[in-house]
């Protein structure tokens, strides 16, 4: 092998080279992405079919008769958001505005299906990505992660105030790839995801999968369950893009290229 | 996309798909002299770490290449499925997002590419066939739904899609049944179906296609009796159930039909319902004859049947004509 570089040597100067860390596995990068069209559709074509009969439900309101949360919010955001006084009907407001419409639920239900087989595919194309590119490993939890995750989330909640008094506020160590409430993060996606679709199929088949519908307490909790794991997701998403954006250009490349010029944790590389 | 643990040697590798540097010449750069911009030798690309992660030395003009390659198919599959997502989008959707100008500019656009509306017709209903066929290779003819107690019930409301009929109909009501093995078309009264026929009670549950549900009590005769005792023709296949009573929400008359598979009318607990709660249907509830198939969403569960057409070929049906699935198991 060195007589072959040799020659190869004396002709050029050796290569500048870089140390990347290698972090995601391709199929884990198409997955993300193609997660976020297909979630996307997923939620909006979700809350149009939520407005045909809503979840969340209180006694008929006496002047409309209305008795969805979902449009109560709408009514209340047209009346007080900037802009919004002349929406023509209010209480459509919140579906106009979150989903793909009112009214259309033949459209939002063949959406809905369409996309459910893309999210069933999509995930395992995810685990496919995650066995092969060895990336559970970051994802299986550890004990000592529930007091990671707590002084995360510490730190979190006074890195503004810190920097606003400029007070020192150094982030928690980081040894492995992710930290703790990452790590928790990111495991409890595809957890989520597996149980959207156990109770997605739970409250589209319930006559068939009559077990499925009773393993989520029968059918009007399985759709609680199917509309409460729509907040968990939005409630993961929209953190995520936040501090995706705050952590900079390194963390949202290695989503596109699987490496990270990051070397995070190099002391714990050289422990048994 | 590129993956950039191609080049590093290892088990694992032996099947990935072949990079552009012979396997082993990472190695090689990784033991070449330190002379490189960084002041210590970069560690040995070594075992995986306990994280998934493994460190991997690359030529940095490789490394640049591989990025820009997985940069621009980022850039192009995020400009596809922008295309695809909003090539699938309801025209109400679009009417709600875009002012007509927008509209108009991405349409324009959007048929450039090959898409239309009958295009996303097309694609929407395959998905939907796709989803019917899945539901039907999951039905099993014996297994039944679940039933209830009657302390189970719920109230069920009487979801006309239009105006509830006028109960004049009831004293004239007959059943009209054709497609039978006979040749001929046969009326009955609804005396001739209580007298001929054993009743049979359950209290199973109706769910809609909105997503609420509803338990009720039932009783009425086996359509797989009534199917036996005046059988249809031969071929036949499916069922259409027709009620000409139904009303639009302006109160004018408004046919409403549905499409039965002869296996889910051969359910046992596929009713020609009669009774609800141990009385003679109310008109609210399709006096004086419905259908109730519980392993079908409720809007196949036909009001006040008044004509049931045996053929081999798949009828039409009502919600289906407007887009929603006509197999509708669930």
């Amino acid at each position: 092998m060195a007589a072959e570089i040799s020659p190869r040597e004396e002709e050029a100067p050796p290569e500048e080279t870089r140390t990347v860390v290698v972090q995601h596995h391709p199929l884990v990068r198409i997955s993300h992405w193609l997660n976020v069209p297909i979630l996307l559709m997923m939620i909006l074509s979700g809350l149009s079919i939520y407005w045909a009969s809503p979840v969340l439900k209180h006694a008929p309101d006496p002047a409309t008769g209305n008795t969805d949360y979902l449009a109560d919010a709408g009514t209340w955001a047209a009346a007080h958001l900037p802009g919004q006084r002349r929406f023509p009907r209010p209480q459509n407001w919140f579906y106009d505005h979150f989903s793909l419409g009112h009214g259309i639920l033949a459209e939002a239900l063949r959406l809905h299906w369409f996309f459910a087989y893309l999210f069933m595919a999509n995930g395992l194309l995810y685990l496919a990505g995650l066995f092969l590119g060895r990336g559970w490993r970051a994802l299986v939890p550890r004990p000592r992660d529930a007091g990671g995750a707590l002084a995360m989330v510490r730190y979190y909640a006074g890195v503004v105030p810190a920097k606003v008094l400029r007070r020192p506020w150094p982030h928690p160590p980081v040894e492995e790839k992710y930290n703790a409430l990452q790590k928790l993060g990111y495991l409890s996606m595809p957890v989520a995801g597996a149980l959207a679709v156990a109770t997605g199929w739970a409250i589209h088949k319930p006559a068939q999968l009559g077990w499925l519908e009773r393993l989520f307490g029968g059918y009007d909790r399985a759709r609680l369950w199917h509309f409460l794991l729509l907040v968990l997701f939005a409630g993961f998403v929209i953190p995520h893009v936040v501090l995706v954006a705050a952590d900079g250009w390194d963390t949202f490349r290695s989503m596109v290229v699987g490496w990270s010029a990051r070397r995070r944790g190099e002391g714990s590389d050289e422990r048994p | 996309m590129s993956d950039p643990e191609a080049p590093v040697p290892g088990p694992e590798e032996a099947g990935a798909p072949a990079a552009e540097a012979p396997a082993g010449s990472a190695a090689e750069e990784a033991a070449a002299p330190p002379e490189t911009a960084e002041p210590a030798p970069p560690p040995p690309p070594g075992p995986p770490r306990r994280d998934g992660t493994r460190l991997v030395v690359l030529p940095a003009s490789r490394l640049r290449r591989q990025s820009r390659r997985d940069f621009f198919l980022f850039g192009a599959g995020a400009a596809a499925a922008a295309a695809v997502f909003y090539g699938l989008l309801p025209d109400d959707t679009r009417a709600n997002l875009l002012t007509e100008g927008q509209r108009e500019f991405l349409d324009s656009l959007e048929g450039r590419i090959g898409f239309s509306a009958k295009r996303r017709e097309n694609v929407l209903n395959r998905a939907l066939t796709f989803d019917d066929d899945v539901a039907e290779a999951i039905y099993s003819p014996g297994r039944l739904v679940r039933t209830f107690r009657k302390s189970d019930r719920t109230p069920v409301p009487n979801n006309y899609a239009g105006e509830t009929p006028d109960p004049d109909y009831v004293p004239d009501w007959t059943l009209e049944v054709e497609g039978l093995a006979s040749g001929k078309k046969e009326t009955f009264t609804i005396g001739d179906l209580l007298s001929r026929f054993r009743r049979h009670e359950q209290v199973t549950r109706l769910c809609c296609v909105e997503g609420w549900s509803a338990i009720g009590w039932w009783g009425g005769l086996r359509f797989a009796d009534f199917l036996e005792a005046h059988p249809p023709a031969p071929d036949a296949k499916w069922a259409k159930l027709e009620s000409s009573v139904n009303l639009d929400s302006d109160g004018d008359p408004d046919p409403y039909f549905v499409s039965i598979d002869l296996p889910t009318a051969r359910h046992p607990q596929t009713l020609l319902a009669t009774h609800q709660d141990g009385r003679p249907l109310s008109v609210e509830h399709g006096a004086p004859l419905r259908l109730l198939a519980p392993m079908k969403l409720g809007l196949k569960n036909i009001k006040a049947i008044t004509k049931i057409v045996y053929s081999e070929a798949e009828p039409p049906d009502y919600w289906n004509l407007q887009g929603y699935s006509k197999y509708d198991g669930i």
